[in-house]
C-alpha cells in the first residue's frame, strides 16, 4: 500500500465513527474504481479504499445530499473536486455545514494526466499528501499558439468527431441543472451528425462553463471521440482571472463575475471601445 | 421605398406564416388607419397584427390601443421600424424595400409567438417624498401638501431654504430674497401635512411606483426638539467660532452649536461635532450649562426611519462652480477677487458685511469693480453648458455695487443672454445706468503691474472683440460669476433613485420637451437645478409641475406597471442563485422552502438580464422571449439569404 | 472579395435603438445590410442567442446598448460588458474571427455615431469571407 493510501486510511478511520459516512473511491471486482460511501457499520471496507483512477466524487455527494440533506458526511476530494464543491456550494447546490473536506493531495504524474494547474486543496483542514505545483499544459498552449485559420481547421476536425452522446455533460460536476439548454432544439440542433458547424453543443457550453469550469478535465477523460474540449474552458479562464480577477472555486464568497457590476479598473480590461 | 410592393410580398410570400391580409395605407397612425385594422381584425378574425411604419417609440401605444379596441390584446401588436430604421437612412430605394421586406418577414415570424398579456394594477400608496428644501423642493411640497396628502421633505442642510436664502436680491425685480422666501418656509415648517426631515439624507429607495421604501438617516443634532425652544442662548455661549464655508460661503464665522441662519426653519440649531470644543477635548458643556430648558443632548445617536411613499421628487439643486479650477482668474490668490455666492452674502445685509461691499481687508469700498461672466460655463476646459442665471445674476451685481458704492462697473460677457420675460428689459437698465459692457472672454486676472495707474489694481486682461482691442482693466474688486453644476454626489444620488444623469451628471428627465420632470424611472420626478442650471422662476414652476404630476398619479389611486416582466419556471428552475446577483432591482427573491427563485413582479422592470444569465434558461421575460427573438431573426436572415441567393442565381 | 454581409444587431430599446432613431431622423445614410431586433436591455442578449444567429447564418452580430453609467435599468449593460468579450475571446479560440461580434454602446442622442458605426463595420465585414463559407 502506498504512504498516500495508508495516510487516507486513517485519515478516514479516525472521523468514520463520528459521521454518518465518508464518500471515497472503492476498488470493486474486477478492480474497478468507483465512488463508495463507507459507513462505521462497515469499517472492514476500508481496505477496498482505492485512490486512482479519478472519479467524480462530488457529482455522487450532490445525488446523497439531495435524498439526505441532513447526513454527517466526508467527502476524499481532489483539488479539483474541492473546487467543484465549492462552486456547488455557491450555487447553492449543497451546505457546507455537515461536511468534512478530506483533501487528497495529487501526485505529479497524476497531476501530468490532467495537465493540472492546481493538483492541490485549498479549504480542506484534513489533508492527504504532500501539495506540489501545478505542471504545465502543453496542450492548450500548443492550440492557443495556432493561427486563426488553423484553429478553426482543428476544431472543425475535433468538433466533426462529436457524436452528441452528452458524456461530457453529464459527468461535469458543474452540470447540475433540471433540464439543460444543450437539449433545447433553440440552441442545439438535433437529429443531425456531425454536427453543423459553427458546433453549437460545444460554443454554447463552453460559455456555460464561464467562470464555472473547475478543471478537473472529466468531460475530456470521459468523452469517445477523444475531444480536449477542455482547452477551451482553460482559456476562458484565464481570460476571466485577467478582466475580473477571478478564479474558480478559489473563494467561497466571490460571485461569478459576469452576473455583476464592472469593479474599478474592470471595464479596461474588458478590451470593449470606450 | 416601395411599400406597395412589401405589402404584395408579405401577403404573397409570408402566406404560410399565417399572414391574412397585408395592406398599404399611407396614413396608419391616422383615426381612419386605425379604424381600418380594427375592421380587419373584425371582419377576418385576425389573432395578431403587424405594422411596419415609423418607431415604435412614436406609435407603438397607439396601435396597441387600436388593437385592444377591436378585441386583441395589446401584446399581440407588433410594430417593426422601417422609416427611421430604413427609408430614412438607405439610399438606394431597391435596397430599401428589400430590407423593409425582411423587418416584417421578422415582425411577422416574432408575433406568432407573442402571448397576451394583462398589466398589473397596484395601489398608489399617498405619501410622497421630497429630497431637498431649496426652493424647488419647497415649492413640491407646498403643492402637494395643501391638496391634503403627506409629504416627507429631506433636507441635507440644518435648514431648509437652499442657495436661495443665501441671495441678497432676486433678479429681475430685486426683491429681497429672504423676504419672498422665508413666509414659504415657514409655510413648510408648520404644515400639518409636511414631515420635515432636516440634517437628513435618504440611505436606500426600495420598491416602485406607489409602493417605495425609503430608509432616511436623521443626524444627530444633539439637540432635544421637544425641548428646545430655539432661543439662541447657547449659540450665543458657545465660546467656539468656526468658518462658515457652507452657508456664508467662507465670508463669516458662525458657532459651533449653530442655526446657519437667523431665519431658518427649523429653528433647532446643530452641534458641529467637528470643531465642538466638548467633543474635541471632552470638557466646556457651556451651551448645556446655559440652556434654558435642558435640551442639549451630547453624544445623541443618529435615527433610522423608514418611511412608505408612492411617489419621489427629487429636488436636489445643484453646487457652485469651484473658481480656484481656473487659476489664471486668481481666485484664492489675489484677495480681491470674489466668487458670487461670496457676493450675495457680501451685500446681504443680514450678512457678514451688514451688506456693506467692501474689498477683502473688510473696509475699503472699491471705485472700479469687474464682473467676469462665464466663469466655468462656455468653457471646454470646464462646462460646455451655458449655466442659465450668471447674466442676469452679473446685471444685478451690477447695480448693486453701483446703488450701494457708485463704483464704475465693467461687465466682461461672451454674449448677453437675457431670454426671459423682463430680463432683457433689466438688461437695458443696466445699459442706462452706465454700467461699461465688454464682450470678451476674460484671459486673465493678474496683480502684476505693466502699465502705469496699474498700482494695487487688480488688471483685467481682455480683448474687446466689437473693436479688436486688447484691453487691461485695472479694477479694485473682481466678481466672478460662477456657473453652476451638478451636485459632487450626483450620480451616487442618481443610482440610488434608480434614474439617469447626463454625462455632465444632471438628472435626465423622462424626455427634453414633453416630459421635463417626470424620468425613467417612474414614480421618480425630478425639479429644479438637479435637472439642469435654471432660475427661480423656473425652478418653482418645475416645482409646482412635479407636484401636480405626482397628485394626478395619486388621484388614479392604482397604477398599471410593467406586463413585460421575467418569470421564472419553477418546475425546471434549479435554485442556482445566479439570476438573484444580476438583477439590477433586487427584484428576484430566493424561495428557501422551495430552493427555487421567484420574481416580484411589481418589482421587475423587465430589463431581461437575468434570462442572459440563466444557463438552463428557467426564466424567461415575457414579451421578449427566446422564441420570440430567434422568430424575429429567423424572419429576417431567411429574406436575407433567399435575396442573396437570388442574387447569385 | 467584398460581399454583402448579412448582419444582426440587437439593440436596446431605450439608447441604442433610439440613436438608430436619431440616425433616422437627421436622415444620415447607411448600408442596409444591418437588421436591427429590439430588445429591453442589451444585458437580455445571452450568449445562446448570439450563436443562434451565426449559426442561421449572419456573418456578423452587433449588440448595441446604453453607456455604462447611462443603462435604463441602471447596470444591465454592465452585464453585458462583463459577458460578450468572453463570447468574444470564445469565438477567437475556436478561429472564428472576433470582430463578427461587435460590441458598442450609443446614446439616444448619438445617431451620428450610430450612423458611422453601422457604415464602419458594414464595411469590415464585407472584406471578410461570408461566414458561411468559412465554415465548410
Amino acid at each position: 500500500m502506498s504512504d498516500r493510501l495508508t495516510s487516507l486510511h486513517e485519515a478516514i478511520e479516525k472521523v468514520l465513527p463520528d459521521l454518518d459516512g465518508v464518500l471515497a473511491l472503492k476498488s470493486g471486482p474486477g478492480g474497478i474504481v468507483s465512488p463508495y460511501l463507507f459507513s462505521k457499520e462497515h469499517p472492514e471496507e476500508l481496505a477496498k479504499l482505492a485512490i486512482w483512477p479519478k472519479e467524480p466524487v462530488p457529482d455522487t455527494l450532490k445525488i446523497i445530499l439531495r435524498a439526505h440533506p441532513d447526513a454527517k458526511l466526508a467527502i476524499v476530494c481532489r483539488g479539483c473536486e474541492e473546487r467543484g464543491i465549492v462552486e456547488m456550494f455557491k450555487h447553492a447546490q449543497l451546505g457546507l455545514d455537515n461536511l468534512t473536506l478530506i483533501g487528497l493531495q495529487c501526485e505529479k504524474d497524476e497531476a501530468e494526466f490532467c495537465r493540472c494547474a492546481k493538483p492541490f486543496t485549498v479549504h480542506a483542514k484534513t489533508i492527504v499528501g504532500q501539495p506540489i505545483e501545478g505542471v504545465a499544459d502543453p496542450l492548450t498552449e500548443q492550440v492557443s499558439a495556432l493561427s486563426q485559420p488553423e484553429k478553426l481547421a482543428f476544431w472543425k476536425q475535433e468538433f466533426e468527431h462529436c457524436i452528441k452522446c452528452y458524456g461530457c455533460r453529464n459527468i461535469c460536476p458543474q452540470c447540475f441543472c433540471n433540464i439543460c439548454a444543450l437539449e433545447d432544439e433553440k440552441w442545439v440542433e438535433t437529429g443531425r451528425l456531425p454536427m453543423a458547424k459553427p458546433s453549437m453543443y460545444h460554443l454554447v457550453r463552453a460559455m456555460h462553463m464561464t467562470a464555472k469550469c473547475v478543471a478537473c478535465r472529466e468531460c475530456e477523460e470521459t468523452c469517445p471521440a477523444d475531444i480536449p474540449m477542455a482547452v477551451h474552458f482553460r482559456l476562458i479562464a484565464r481570460d476571466v482571472k485577467e478582466m475580473f480577477n477571478y478564479e474558480t472555486g478559489a473563494d467561497m464568497e466571490q460571485k461569478p463575475p459576469q452576473l455583476l457590476v464592472l469593479e474599478e479598473g474592470e471595464y479596461d480590461r474588458t478590451g470593449l471601445p470606450h | 421605398m416601395n411599400v406597395g410592393e412589401v405589402s404584395a410580398w408579405a401577403a404573397e410570400n409570408l402566406k404560410d406564416q399565417g399572414v391574412v391580409v397585408a395592406r398599404d395605407y399611407k396614413f396608419m397612425c391616422s383615426s381612419l388607419g386605425q379604424e381600418l385594422i380594427q375592421k380587419d381584425i373584425k371582419e377576418q378574425g385576425l389573432t395578431r397584427v403587424v405594422v411596419a411604419a415609423c418607431s415604435p417609440h412614436l406609435h407603438e401605444a397607439t396601435f396597441r390601443n387600436a388593437c385592444s379596441r377591436a378585441g386583441v390584446n395589446p401584446y399581440l401588436f407588433e410594430m417593426t421600424n422601417i422609416r427611421e430604421q430604413d427609408s430614412w437612412v438607405t439610399t438606394d430605394k431597391e435596397e430599401a424595400t428589400k430590407k423593409a421586406k425582411a423587418l416584417v418577414a421578422a415582425a411577422v415570424g416574432r408575433v406568432a409567438y407573442q402571448k397576451p398579456l394583462e398589466s398589473l394594477l397596484v395601489p398608489i400608496d399617498p405619501n410622497v417624498l421630497v429630497v431637498g428644501g431649496g426652493i424647488a423642493g419647497i415649492q413640491a411640497s407646498l403643492e402637494i401638501a395643501n391638496s391634503g396628502q403627506h409629504v416627507y421633505l429631506v433636507e441635507r442642510e440644518p435648514s431648509i431654504g437652499g442657495h436661495m436664502a443665501q441671495f441678497d436680491k432676486t433678479f429681475p425685480t430685486l426683491d429681497c430674497s429672504a423676504c419672498i422666501l422665508t413666509p414659504k418656509m415657514f409655510d413648510v415648517g408648520n404644515h400639518k401635512n409636511i414631515t420635515m426631515l432636516t440634517w437628513s439624507e435618504v440611505e436606500k429607495v426600495e420598491g416602485y411606483i406607489g409602493n417605495f421604501t425609503v430608509t432616511i438617516r436623521k443626524r444627530a443634532r444633539d439637540i432635544d426638539e421637544e425641548l428646545c425652544t430655539g432661543c439662541g442662548v447657547c449659540w450665543e455661549k458657545c465660546p467656539k467660532k468656526v468658518l462658515d464655508n457652507v452657508f456664508e460661503a467662507g465670508m463669516g464665522n458662525r458657532k459651533a452649536v449653530y442655526v446657519p441662519f437667523p431665519q431658518a426653519v427649523p429653528k433647532y440649531p446643530v452641534i458641529d461635532r467637528e470643531n465642538c470644543t466638548y467633543y474635541l477635548k471632552g470638557t466646556c458643556k457651556a451651551c448645556e450649562k446655559f440652556c434654558p430648558t435642558g435640551a442639549i443632548k451630547f453624544n445623541q445617536e443618529d435615527q433610522i426611519l423608514t418611511v412608505k411613499v408612492g411617489n419621489i421628487i427629487l429636488a436636489t439643486g445643484y453646487d457652485l462652480f469651484d473658481s480656484h479650477r481656473i487659476t489664471q482668474y486668481g481666485y484664492g490668490r489675489l484677495a480681491n477677487v470674489f466668487t458670487s455666492l461670496e457676493f450675495e452674502r457680501m451685500s446681504n445685509s443680514a450678512g457678514p458685511t451688514g451688506g456693506k461691499i467692501v474689498q477683502r481687508d473688510g473696509k475699503t469700498a472699491p471705485k472700479v469693480v469687474g464682473i467676469v461672466h462665464c466663469t466655468g460655463s462656455r468653457d471646454k476646459n470646464y462646462h460646455e453648458y451655458c449655466s442659465a442665471i450668471c447674466c442676469m445674476q452679473s446685471l444685478k451685481f451690477a447695480h448693486l455695487v453701483k446703488e450701494k458704492t457708485g463704483a464704475e462697473v465693467y461687465e466682461f460677457y461672451i454674449d448677453m443672454r437675457t431670454p426671459a420675460k423682463t430680463y432683457e428689459e433689466f438688461y437695458h437698465r443696466l445699459l442706462e445706468e452706465g454700467t461699461h459692457f465688454v464682450r470678451g472672454k476674460v484671459a486673465e486676472i493678474s496683480d502684476a503691474v505693466r502699465l502705469p495707474g496699474e498700482e494695487g489694481k487688480l488688471i483685467i486682461q481682455v480683448e474687446d472683440t466689437l473693436t479688436g482691442n486688447q484691453l487691461r482693466v485695472p479694477v479694485d474688486m473682481a466678481i466672478l460669476s460662477a456657473g453652476l453644476e451638478s451636485r459632487h454626489d450626483a450620480k451616487i444620488v442618481a443610482r440610488k433613485f434608480g434614474i439617469s444623469c447626463s454625462a455632465d451628471s444632471w438628472f435626465i428627465e423622462r424626455h427634453p420637451k414633453l416630459d421635463p420632470v417626470a424620468t425613467m424611472t417612474d414614480g421618480v420626478f425630478v425639479a429644479g437645478a438637479c435637472q439642469g442650471p435654471k432660475d427661480i422662476p423656473n425652478s418653482v414652476a418645475q416645482g409646482a409641475a412635479a407636484a401636480a404630476r405626482v397628485l394626478s398619479i395619486i388621484g388614479q389611486g392604482e397604477i398599471e406597471i410593467e406586463a413585460a416582466t421575467a418569470i421564472v419556471d419553477e418546475v425546471t428552475c434549479v435554485g442556482c442563485k445566479q439570476c438573484i446577483a444580476s438583477c439590477p432591482y433586487q427584484a428576484i427573491q430566493y424561495l428557501e422552502d422551495k430552493g427555487k427563485a421567484y420574481v416580484q413582479e411589481a418589482l421587475c422592470k423587465g430589463c431581461g438580464t437575468c434570462v442572459g444569465t440563466c444557463l438552463p434558461k428557467s426564466i424567461s421575460l415575457k414579451h421578449f422571449t427566446d422564441e420570440q427573438i430567434v422568430a424575429e431573426m429567423i424572419g429576417a436572415m431567411k429574406v436575407m439569404k433567399s435575396f442573396e441567393l437570388m442574387e447569385v442565381a | 472579395m467584398m460581399h454583402e454581409p448579412k448582419i444582426i444587431g440587437f439593440l436596446c430599446n431605450w439608447c441604442s435603438y433610439r440613436g438608430a432613431d436619431s440616425a433616422g431622423m437627421a436622415r444620415l445614410k447607411y448600408p442596409p445590410n444591418i437588421k436591427i431586433i429590439r430588445v429591453p436591455c442589451s444585458g437580455r442578449i445571452s450568449p445562446e442567442l448570439v450563436l443562434r444567429t451565426f449559426r442561421e447564418g449572419a456573418d456578423a452580430v452587433m449588440v448595441l446598448g446604453c453607456h455604462i453609467g447611462d443603462c435604463h435599468y441602471s447596470t444591465g449593460n454592465h452585464r453585458t460588458a462583463k459577458r460578450m468579450p468572453v463570447l468574444k475571446k470564445l469565438l477567437e479560440y475556436t478561429g472564428i474571427e472576433s470582430e463578427r461580434l461587435y460590441i458598442n454602446w450609443v446614446s439616444a442622442a448619438e445617431g451620428e455615431k450610430f450612423a458611422t458605426v453601422i457604415k464602419d463595420f458594414t464595411e469590415k465585414i464585407s472584406a471578410l469571407p461570408p461566414f458561411v463559407e468559412t465554415m465548410k
